[in-house]
């Protein structure tokens, strides 16, 4: 035990002046910062715009949800000091052993809090991007540059389909259309009245199946990328791509592409 | 996803709860911890609009855990309403909350931090919805 904590650098306080960035979302770091004066802003970016997830003061932790999961992910949100700040820096190494000897449960339990949480900062970022009115075309432009190229592959479609996220009940039928399909994906619209329990964002899986001709029909599974509200009033729709389809399924696609 | 056997080693009763049976009810003081051996739980919260279904919980998830790791008080922050029939199984809170107890103080720190992060995100993610006249409540 003595041996380890010689190792393991000491806690060190930092002081940072208002606007300045602590951790930036997308880098892979490590430490955890403890806030001990001032307050730090968490911010996700999302096609361009920061959205404000949540404002942090004294006794505060930074940088945890990293740890928690394992280092494995990069930092999910940035913080950026909103006033001068003094923070505590503690590094990893310092809660490794304690974190590794705590039973499983608690373990478990943070791991089920960590998902939670950023299923829940998803629904933040993505009505905050509706609440700002941004034009969804520019969001989705920033989610996935390649959007015009791939627009000239898709195969414009009206197709009624049944769907349901993929961790519902498994007689769960969700009414929606599908709009376009591409060979990686396709593009969907729900109305929202078709959708009275089921809050969809980005990343969540969906089975979805539908008939392409009277008697052929295709299920997928896939994930969805985008979501905004549609033209149409009480509608959304979204991309999604496909994660899983039986290759009988995908040849009877493939031919509809074609035809 | 399965129920640990770590966990299985904690329970101390086996309940079942018929369809919409309301498990959990928010605002309520409880310490009890579950997990979920079979069946769906959904997690709601009361909004201005009515119940609204934050989450969908199944089999290994754990169901009234951040009441015990709060550090304000342990009042339950959503309602936990059987989807279907659900066993649960009853988590020895004495022992959980002993060794929660134990923990070093920055685990302990690190640990509530999440739970409150979760209390408060949750919390906004939901007001957001209310106020978004898109989505339909039920």
């Amino acid at each position: 035990m003595k041996k380890n904590k010689e190792k393991i650098p000491p806690a060190v306080k930092l002081n940072y002046s208002k606007g300045d960035l602590i951790i930036k979302a997308g880098d892979y770091g490590i430490s955890i910062y403890e806030i001990i004066s001032g307050k730090v802003g968490m911010f996700i970016e999302s096609g361009g715009a920061e959205i404000q997830v949540a404002i942090l003061g004294p006794g505060g932790l930074v940088g945890e949800m990293a740890f928690i999961s394992g280092n494995t992910s990069p930092r999910s949100a940035s913080a950026r000091a909103l006033e001068d700040c003094c923070l505590e820096v503690w590094h990893p190494l310092m809660l490794m052993n304690d974190y590794k000897q705590m039973p499983d449960v608690l373990r478990s339990i943070a791991g089920q809090a960590l998902k939670f949480i950023t299923r829940m900062n998803k629904v933040v970022v993505e009505l905050s991007l509706k609440q700002e009115n941004l034009e969804y075309g520019q969001i989705y432009a920033g989610y996935d540059p390649h959007e015009d190229k791939r627009k000239f592959y898709r195969k414009k479609v009206n197709l009624e389909c049944v769907f349901r996220p993929v961790n519902s009940p498994k007689d769960l039928k969700l009414p929606g259309r599908i709009r376009d399909f591409s060979k990686g994906g396709l593009g969907m619209t729900v109305k929202t009245s078709d959708l009275p329990n089921y809050l969809l964002v980005s990343g969540d899986k969906i089975f979805i199946s539908t008939y392409i001709k009277l008697d052929q029909k295709v299920s997928m599974t896939a994930k969805i990328l985008w979501l905004k509200k549609d033209k149409t009033d009480g509608a959304i729709s979204f991309g999604a791509v496909f994660t899983h389809m039986e290759p009988e399924d995908r040849k009877r696609l493939g031919f509809f592409l074609m035809a | 996803m399965t129920v640990d056997s770590q966990v299985i080693g904690y329970m101390v009763s086996e309940e079942r709860f018929s369809d919409k049976a309301v498990i959990l009810k928010e605002g309520s003081i409880g310490d009890w911890v579950y997990v979920i051996l079979e069946g769906r739980v959904k997690i709601k919260k009361q909004t201005s609009r009515g119940l609204l279904t934050v989450d969908t919980l199944s089999e290994g998830n754990f169901l009234g855990e951040m009441a015990m790791l709060k550090q304000s008080n342990s009042t339950r922050s959503a309602s936990a309403i059987a989807d279907g029939p659900v066993v649960l199984g009853v988590l020895d809170s004495v022992r959980l909350l002993q060794e929660w107890e134990a923990q070093p103080a920055r685990i302990k720190k690190l640990i509530s931090n999440l739970i409150q992060n979760l209390e408060e995100t949750t919390n906004k993610a939901v007001d957001m919805i209310v106020a978004s006249k898109e989505i339909k409540l039920t």
